[in-house]
């Protein structure tokens, strides 16, 4: 045997070495691939599915949520009403910190159970100052508190989103009547938008959201409130589920202190046109060119 | 260079919605707007606690009972106490300078405002506006005061509540509240 | 070695290279897996590595990326740092090709295909970076320009992909053409090369501009929303880029038969004398900048350098990185390369590991401490990040090692073209 065709064979050798290592270390990718489903990988992008193929990912939805969470859940695809752009308010004359808003948010858009995941971070500020460095989010006293304000922080839903900026596959966008929405079936998971955000507003799915199915919220849609997969990012959404249908966001109807008001920016009767109009009005980090939907206020 | 400028105009405008169907869904239907209901207070003032402190009252008594019981032109009760001797005492007025008649009327079945106007309980709203304007403004503009259902009242109902729903008239004070669903995030490791 | 005085054979017909460039690969495949019992047992250690980062990848992908330290507030770690500093070693391979074509120097130009072979090799591993951090692999074609719905050129995201698959194929293209070229004996055609050399140098420039605007583009990270960051990234990458071909350089001139003079390798040093200050320099506006304002703006820094509220963990890292490249720029400036090279080489060995720092951890995670909302999550990669890191190094250094192998068997010749002229 020659030395050249002896070298081939310990190549040989040595190649097959190490394509059983290399398959022995990726092992454990054989309990992911089943899992993945092909009508999935395939989906196309949110805006470019037909009237159709929408039916078609929504009854797949459906029958995900039933198969691995074992709940009968209806998920719409909801668009915008014609004519409404929606803004919301907060008082921060009568927030009293009590994070009811954020237990609602929880419950109503099907959050991850051990995390108390959720859309809403209440800040706990101390008066005589705006600064967030003084802030605390992890308070767990009698609220209001003597020398302190409260204020919950969500997705400001901007007009010059930074976050719909960074995301290189459009993935985010805002919709029609303002709202910042996330596919969650086109994400990749690479959280630059979660870097963008000046808010703390947007959320990574790092494990499969966990919640018993006698919890789940069943009426859902597909750019909000249904359950999200593993590895994506999820937000806010103002509750599209129901407020594209007319009705109050869920944070603002658990509010016991009234300081929550959503509204229609484009009708001039609307509570929260009069707010704008006619209180003391602020957004927060304005100096970040952001443009939010989301306004704070204080009683006049 | 100006094929670059074009270039990129072009493809920073925004692509739409590949089948147009789902681009909007129609406008509201412009039915007839619902009303907005606003919660309101029995008609008269119940009164919610025990009418004695006295642990041997009479147990024919009632638990509870409206102001006019006693009250009244006519009151459905004897007054059995003596002036001076501690009654009332847990009604406890937390409400500024405010004394009983500066809300009451002089037989407590009605609310009077300063100006002599009378209120029914249940128009208590208006009682608090005479001291409170600002804030009544702000909540007839809907900038004050928690509520339920539709924002667009085309679609459906709304309910407001009403003052004393969150600020008990004798003491209006909000009051502490231990808060609910502290934040668990991954890093806090707890879960 | 000089290319002019190899003799020029006429140009084979495009059918001839049908044959001759398979021909190619497949020899170049052996060569580039051909080697004594020190480079098997390298590529052995490598391979063993680069499994372990595999298999790490694999779990990572099976339960999600709540395996890692990564958190709401902390999005972006070890990966990202890793991204960072391996693309500014990419980028700063560069610094052999601009002395050697825009300072026309004749002595660089035979080692300067190590270089762009640096090059090919980190950014791959640059990418690799990139991959390991998707929450979601199976969705990665929906980067694919046409394929998927790229958000180019809105984001900046997209122009990085645009820019590294870019530079990729420039540096695949021009040292493709010459170990083909100098497979078949053949000097170069200039026009076939020469223009994309210049062309790699400008998008060097782009490249590690375009990256540093990933950081800089987001307004609500004041750490990042600074105009030093760009310039500051392109000089440490000038740091970094050097520094480990100068190791490599010498490494490849005791084990093989490659004739690397010493030429190229001073002129690396003296790349190096200036960029390790100018790197230093930076650091002292950046940190004025930050920290002598007291300004809510400069939270991070503080972080950085000597802990917020109590929380500290980057303060120890930090300062060897401060340490390591203060000692390394001694050592550069007061050193005689010609009698004592090994203190260069230990100054080498130091800037690789605290611009590694200065890149990997505190470019990107002091971004995230205090949060936008002024939380302080603190964050330090965990085993598993760890083990995928290396995975990618070694995967780096395996692909810069065949690589080097290739280039070493055809510029000695040992690696030809049957028939082609000697």
């Amino acid at each position: 045997m020659d030395d050249t065709s002896r070298r081939t064979a310990m190549k040989l050798g040595g190649a097959t070495l190490g394509a059983a290592a290399f398959a022995r270390s990726i092992a454990p990718l054989t309990e992911w691939v089943p899992t993945l489903s092909s009508e999935e990988f395939l989906q196309k992008h949110y805006k470019e599915l037909s009237r159709e193929e929408m039916e078609t990912v929504l009854r797949r939805v459906e029958a995900m949520t039933l198969e691995e969470y074992g709940a009968e859940v209806t998920v719409q695809d909801i668009r915008p009403m014609d004519g409404v752009q929606f803004g919301y308010a907060l008082n921060l004359s009568t927030c009293v910190g009590c994070r009811k808003c954020a237990e609602a948010c929880h419950n109503e858009n099907n959050h991850d159970r051990s995390t108390n995941q959720s859309y809403i971070r209440v800040l706990e500020m101390t008066k005589g100052s705006v600064s967030l460095d003084l802030s605390s989010v992890e308070y767990d006293h009698a609220v209001p508190a003597e020398d302190k304000y409260y204020m919950p922080v969500q997705c400001h839903q901007c007009d010059n989103a930074p976050c719909v900026t960074a995301c290189p596959i459009e993935a985010t966008w805002k919709e029609a009547d303002g709202i910042v929405v996330v596919d969650y079936d086109w994400c990749i998971g690479c959280r630059y938008c979660e870097a963008a955000c000046p808010y703390h507003a947007r959320r990574f799915n790092f494990t499969k959201p966990e919640i018993p199915a006698e919890e789940i919220n069943p009426d859902q849609a597909y750019l909000s409130n249904r359950i999200r997969p593993v590895g994506v990012v999820e937000k806010c959404t103002f509750c599209l589920h129901r407020t594209r249908v007319g009705r109050l966001p869920a944070c603002l109807e658990a509010c016991p202190a009234g300081s929550r008001v959503f509204g229609n920016l484009l009708d001039p009767k609307s509570e929260i046109r009069w707010i704008i109009e006619n209180t003391r009005v602020f957004v927060l980090k304005e100096d970040v060119g952001t443009q939010p939907r989301f306004f704070y206020f204080f009683d006049s | 260079m100006s094929s670059l400028v074009l270039l990129l105009a072009l493809v920073a405008c925004d692509r739409g919605y590949s089948d147009p169907s789902r681009e909007l869904a129609p406008a509201a239907p412009a039915g007839e707007p619902q009303a907005i209901t606003i919660r309101k207070p029995p008609a008269v003032g119940v009164w919610k606690a025990p009418l004695s402190d006295d642990p041997d009252r009479d147990p024919d008594l009632p638990e509870s009972a409206t102001c006019g019981t006693c009250h009244g032109p006519e009151p459905e009760l004897e007054i059995v106490v003596e002036p001076g001797e501690p009654f009332h005492t847990n009604i406890e007025v937390e409400h500024g300078t405010l004394t009983c008649d500066h809300c009451h009327d002089k037989d407590r079945t009605l609310l009077r405002e300063a100006n002599g106007t009378k209120h029914d309980f249940s128009e208590v709203a208006q009682l608090c506006a005479q001291c409170h304007g600002p804030t009544a403004k702000a909540y007839e503009n809907g900038a004050h005061g928690g509520m339920n259902g539709y924002w667009d009242l085309s679609q459906g109902p709304r309910t407001k509540n009403n003052c004393v729903d969150c600020h008990p008239a004798h003491a209006p004070d909000f009051g502490q509240v231990m808060p609910v669903h502290p934040p668990r995030d991954r890093h806090m490791g707890n879960h | 070695m000089d290319p002019s005085s190899t003799p020029k054979a006429a140009s084979p017909s495009l059918a001839r290279h049908a044959i001759t460039y398979p021909r190619f690969l497949w020899k170049a495949l052996g060569v580039a897996t051909d080697g004594g019992v020190p480079f098997y047992l390298w590529m052995t250690v490598l391979t063993a590595v680069f499994l372990v980062g595999m298999n790490a990848w694999s779990h990572q992908i099976v339960n999600g990326m709540g395996v890692t330290n990564l958190t709401d507030h902390v999005s972006w770690g070890i990966y990202i740092g890793n991204f960072t500093y391996m693309e500014g070693i990419a980028a700063g391979a560069v610094m052999m090709v601009i002395p050697a074509f825009l300072y026309r120097d004749r002595k660089m130009y035979d080692v300067v295909i190590i270089g762009q072979i640096l090059a090919i090799a980190a950014i791959i591993a640059t990418l690799a970076f990139v991959v390991v951090d998707l929450g979601r692999i199976d969705r990665s074609w929906h980067l694919i320009p046409g394929i998927g719905r790229f958000n180019w050129p809105i984001s900046m995201l997209s122009w990085d992909v645009v820019v590294l698959n870019g530079y990729l194929l420039l540096n695949l293209h021009v040292v493709g053409y010459m170990l083909y070229s100098r497979f078949q004996n053949r000097e170069p055609t200039r026009a076939f090369y020469l223009p994309f050399v210049i062309f790699t140098i400008i998008w060097t420039i782009f490249t590690l501009s375009v990256c540093a605007f990933l950081y800089t583009g987001l307004g609500g990270r004041p750490y990042w929303n600074n105009a030093i960051l760009g310039p500051r990234f392109i000089i440490s990458s000038f740091v970094t880029g050097p520094a480990f071909l100068v190791l490599a350089l010498q490494i490849i001139r005791r084990t093989t038969r490659f004739h690397v003079g010493d030429a190229p390798i001073n002129t690396l040093i003296k790349v190096l004398r200036v960029t390790v200050l100018a790197n230093l320099f930076m650091v002292m506006h950046e940190v004025f900048a930050e920290l002598y304002t007291g300004t809510a703006h400069g939270a991070s820094a503080q972080y950085l350098y000597f802990g917020l509220h109590g929380h500290d963990a980057l303060v120890p890292w930090i300062w060897t990185a401060m340490a390591f490249n203060a000692i390394a720029a001694l050592l550069l400036l007061f050193t005689n390369e010609r009698t004592h090279l090994l203190r260069i080489d230990v100054a080498c060995v130091l800037l690789l590991i605290g611009i590694w720092i200065e890149k990997a951890m505190a470019l990107i995670i002091p971004a995230f401490v205090p949060s936008t909302l002024h939380e302080i999550v603190e964050y330090l990669p965990n085993a598993l990040e760890w083990k995928v890191s290396l995975g990618l190094f070694a995967l780096g250094l395996m692909i810069f090692t065949l690589g080097v192998k290739l280039a070493v068997a055809v510029f000695t010749g040992e690696m030809k073209a049957e028939g082609a002229p000697r």
